[in-house]
């Protein structure tokens, strides 16, 4: 997650300018550079491994098809999430069928948006499975900002652009998100209740 | 959480730290931020490790694979499945179908041309506007004798009451006769005109100017207003046109 964090813009352009001239390596060294993004994203929406690899593929063949109409300054991150966002609600909405046990709904924040499965890590601390397990307990909408904010390491700016929403309300449910943890985890961060 | 993110400016950190140094509640705030984003960090390594579990390498190497894949590809849809039919194997089914296409269409004209198949009978129905003419003459000569017909029998009924006893009145039927008489005349001035039945028309226009007489006074005449109408009558030979009218229409029959 690192390595991706520290992919300067430049280096970006460069590399769709050269895809988009059909430089194959180019084009796959941004696949390896955004994958596992686009993957935490897909996956909290959809919930399930496979669904999500499906997701990022097409996700990435829907970059490609796009590249002519990448805009440059424009956040490239925040727009191949947005990307990727809805190609997770049209999978969401495409299979809700087999999907019998989630709600059918067409609002990202009514999806049902779970963690990894990191519960089973044994090397996993005490804090971080408690706290895995009061993440399902938030509402969606907030769970989908704190997972793009903390886990993805998106910045609140990036957050509005991918959701479509205002920096003010990411701002206010991420508020919201934390303060619900804080309550729900008080006896392991040793408030005083 | 904007203090502990680093989402902050130098200055206003500087400032809350001094604030948090001198507040307790606030401090343990903080502690219980700091704590909770030791359990994220923790996750997020969880979160790693879940991940390292997918081979990403091989990953970005199968979808740029498949991305090349589907570029290099045709591309899907109609077109795609409008050639098969145009492939080297079908030709000669194509030649033939449209050879017997050709073939079935030239028979077709030529049967058509020399009359060999029996066109269905024309019934349409046709009527020359002389003969519509004549259809309404008809019309408008039978309503005139039915008028005429009924107006002699008002007319004879008023001509024959005796002035002499004062007794002089029209019955009930003479009288509604006389009103039906009058608005039948307003469907009978278009029929007549249209047939260019002009002196048949001038008979019944002085018949419906007695009636007009007639249904201006009451049931009841006085004598004097009977022997005038009496005389009108008279005068003007309505009996003796109605007649001949009515006989000149009779032996016109269509």
């Amino acid at each position: 997650m690192e390595e991706q964090r520290t992919t300067p813009d430049e280096t970006i352009l460069t590399l769709l300018e050269k895809a988009g001239r059909g430089d194959r390596q180019a084009f796959k060294e941004i696949v390896r550079l955004h994958q596992q993004k686009v993957f935490l994203l897909a996956y909290s929406i959809l919930k399930n491994r496979e669904d999500a690899l499906d997701v990022v593929q097409e996700t990435f063949m829907r970059l490609y098809q796009k590249l002519d109409a990448y805009e440059k300054g424009r956040n490239f991150q925040a727009w191949l999430l947005q990307i990727a966002k809805n190609l997770s609600i049209d999978y969401y909405r495409k299979h809700r069928g087999r999907r019998r046990e989630m709600e059918v709904d067409h609002r990202v924040e009514d999806l049902p948006l779970p963690a990894v499965d990191y519960r089973s890590n044994p090397e996993s601390s005490e804090l971080g499975r408690i706290l895995a397990r009061n993440l399902d307990r938030l509402a969606e909408r907030q769970r989908l900002i704190f997972t793009m904010k903390h886990f993805n390491g998106l910045e609140y700016r990036e957050i509005a652009q991918v959701l479509g929403i205002s920096v003010g309300t990411v701002k206010s449910l991420h508020f919201k998100a934390v303060r619900n943890l804080k309550n729900w985890l008080s006896p392991q961060l040793g408030m005083q209740t | 959480m904007v203090f502990m993110g680093g989402e902050m400016s130098e200055r206003d950190r500087e400032d809350i730290r001094r604030h948090i140094e001198s507040c307790a509640a606030c401090a343990d705030e903080v502690r219980a931020l700091e704590k909770l984003l030791e359990g994220v960090d923790s996750l997020g390594r969880d979160m790693q490790a879940a991940l390292a579990g997918i081979d990403w390498d091989g990953q970005a190497e199968k979808i740029t694979a498949a991305v090349w894949d589907r570029k290099a590809r045709p591309a899907k849809g109609p077109g795609r499945e409008r050639t098969w039919l145009l492939a080297f194997q079908f030709r000669p089914v194509l030649a033939g179908l449209l050879l017997g296409i050709l073939v079935g269409a030239g028979a077709m004209v030529m049967v058509y041309r020399r009359g060999l198949v029996e066109k269905p009978p024309v019934e349409s129905f046709f009527a020359s506007s002389e003969f519509l003419g004549r259809v309404d003459q008809e019309i408008a000569r039978r309503d005139t004798l039915d008028y005429l017909e009924k107006s002699q029998y008002v007319l004879l009924e008023l001509a024959q009451t005796q002035t002499e006893s004062g007794d002089c009145r029209l019955t009930e039927a003479a009288a509604r006769e006389t009103r039906q008489l009058l608005s039948k005349k307003k469907y009978l001035n278009p029929q007549l005109e249209k047939a260019r039945m002009l002196k048949a028309k001038a008979i019944c226009d002085q018949i419906e100017l007695l009636f007009y007489e007639l249904a201006q006074v009451s049931e009841n005449l006085t004598p004097a207003q009977c022997r005038g109408i009496q005389s009108l009558i008279e005068e003007h030979n309505i009996l003796l046109k109605i007649r001949l009218l009515k006989k000149e229409l009779q032996e016109s029959e269509a």
